[in-house]
């Protein structure tokens, strides 16, 4: 690992390297990744499911990946026209991360008795989702970064963060682990959003407004994925958790309020 | 094909690169590793240096371009996947070496500036060839182009760098051991995948043997001109060995690095890169092409 150095002595520029860089990444996920084969403690044992629960289970899971592959293709295809040389190698970080965290839950789907994955996403995947990576990619095409960043590293992770959260509280064992340990990188990768859109936003205030109009299409897609993944985990009605609040949330506290 | 994409996944790779060959290094080698003094004593050592560093910047830089674009056009989760790793990999190979321009007194502010007067123009003609496939999407000529052509030479030339540093920069050495176990995995994976690919797009092989033609061309190009403007600073080192009584030999494919002049050395390297070009490619089913010159 790195020799430690005193963040508080380093220029603005020479932190940004250092946060960005593989040796921070590298000292991020060690902890929690070791001994976690595919996301989860192998001494962990499955619990028995009944069909019904198994099934929302594989559904969620079959939407997760969608989101996870979004994410995965956004990322990579951002490092072409990231700004500078800490953005490249930050994204590819999340790139690797986001390639772990589809591996992880298409284990997870072969743990369940899927034998096709592929198969059973396409045909289980969420339209407004669909529509949210379609979207997302095209900020990719079109080479467009504040949306990009603000598309993928602000609203898909903060969306995935408080899906997997409230999630990780209910689920089976394993599955708990598994999204536990995404939900740490997702918060990297929300902090990477911040801090870049953030730095763009004191030199062009005026982007503002734009991100807000992007989020308020955005949004709408968000919210209806929401609602279908309560359902599929059959959480529903009072008990259900508020995710729309936990992520507007989310997203106000990186500084885009409603 | 599943179970051979499974040998190229992110839990192994997490197990064997960054748990495994990686795991107690900083910036690829030991903590507290230093280049040799005699670089920061002799001006022409360190210029020559510098200007190999960059151009291994370069091409790290081309293929982290290439292996982060081709993740989109990849037809399956697990080609994907792979492709991640080979994103981060190739990440950290573009770190590590810029951090040796660091390391050799190139300052961060002339980074850019320093790449381009050492940058060898042949390379980045050889990236564009490649560059060209990923844009378009076209994912089997992009993995021959990246993970058999690029790969298999990166992988020469540092295993010659790796060879001529072993004994005076443990530090160069050690970054470079890890570099080459991580193209080894790459140019394992691109034979791997792209072997059963072929034969299902055979339309594709000309397309691509024609690509590796251009690609031979450039890299012949950046050879002899890197080689060319290497020359002050190898009889430089071989003066200072000679000087010092040192009378040890840095082998490469029968070749004394100590001893050998430019030349040899690049013979050495083409010949040895064109024979590897021909092995893996006919291993995937793809005929050899003589390089087109630049």
């Amino acid at each position: 690992m790195a020799e430690w150095q005193d963040p508080h002595a380093l220029t603005e520029g020479e932190f940004l390297d250092e946060v960005h860089s593989f040796e921070f990444w590298f000292g991020a996920v060690e902890g929690y990744l070791h001994d976690r084969p595919y996301g989860y403690d192998p001494e962990t044992e499955d619990i028995e499911m009944d069909d019904r629960r198994k099934d929302g289970l594989i559904t969620t899971l079959c939407n997760y990946c969608v989101g996870e592959t979004a994410a995965l293709e956004a990322s990579s295809g951002m490092i072409g026209f990231a700004p500078d040389r800490a953005s490249q190698i930050f994204l590819s970080t999340q790139v690797a991360d986001e390639g772990r965290h589809l591996e992880v839950l298409l284990h997870r789907l072969t743990m369940l008795g899927v034998r096709d994955p592929k198969r059973e996403i396409e045909a289980r995947a969420n339209r407004s989702l669909l529509r949210f990576k379609e979207r997302l990619l095209e900020f990719v095409d079109g080479h467009d970064w504040e949306a990009a960043v603000f598309a993928q590293n602000v609203i898909l992770e903060c969306l995935e963060f408080t899906v997997f959260r409230n999630h990780a509280q209910n689920a089976d064992p394993i599955t708990k682990q598994i999204l536990q340990g995404i939900v740490i990188d997702e918060r990297r990768h929300m902090g990477f959003g911040e801090n870049d859109l953030g730095r763009r936003l004191i030199l062009a205030p005026h982007m503002h407004d734009r991100l807000d109009r992007i989020k308020r299409e955005l949004d709408s897609l968000v919210l209806t994925t929401f609602k279908q993944t309560l359902g599929e985990l059959g959480l529903e009605g009072d008990d259900a958790p508020d995710l729309a609040s936990d992520y507007l949330g989310a997203v106000a506290r990186l500084g885009f309020g409603t | 094909m599943t179970n051979f994409l499974s040998g190229y996944s992110i839990q192994k790779w997490l197990e064997s690169c960054p748990q495994g060959y990686l795991e107690d290094t900083v910036y690829g080698h030991e903590a507290g590793e230093k280049e040799p003094e005699t670089f920061f004593e002799n001006e022409v050592l360190r210029e020559g240096q510098i200007r190999s560093t960059c151009n291994l910047v370069l091409g790290e830089r081309a293929a982290l371009a290439a292996s982060s674009g081709l993740v989109n056009c990849a037809p399956d989760y697990l080609s994907k996947a792979f492709l991640a790793t080979q994103t981060l990999d190739e990440a950290r190979h573009v770190e590590i070496f810029t951090q040796r321009l660091f390391d050799l007194g190139v300052s961060p502010a002339n980074l850019e500036s320093t790449l381009n007067q050492f940058g060898n123009p042949h390379l980045v003609k050889f990236a564009e060839v490649l560059l060209e496939k990923v844009d378009k999407g076209d994912f089997v000529a992009g993995v021959v182009g990246q993970n058999i052509v690029l790969e298999g030479m990166a992988f020469s030339v540092f295993e010659l760098l790796h060879a001529g540093a072993e004994a005076d920069n443990p530090k160069f050495a050690h970054t470079l051991s890890g570099t080459i176990a991580d193209e080894r995995r790459h140019v394992g994976f691109g034979e791997n995948r792209i072997g059963s690919l072929i034969k299902e797009f055979p339309e594709k092989k000309a397309e691509c043997e024609r690509m590796q033609a251009e690609m031979s061309g450039h890299m012949l190009a950046t050879f002899a001109s890197a080689f060319k403007q290497g020359e002050a600073s190898n009889e430089e080192a071989q003066r200072i060995k000679k000087e010092a009584g040192d009378e040890s030999h840095a082998m490469y494919h029968g070749v004394d690095l100590s001893a050998a002049n430019t030349e040899e050395m690049e013979a050495v390297l083409a010949d040895t890169v064109l024979k590897e070009f021909k092995t893996r490619l006919g291993r995937i089913g793809l005929e050899y092409q003589s390089p087109i010159a630049a």
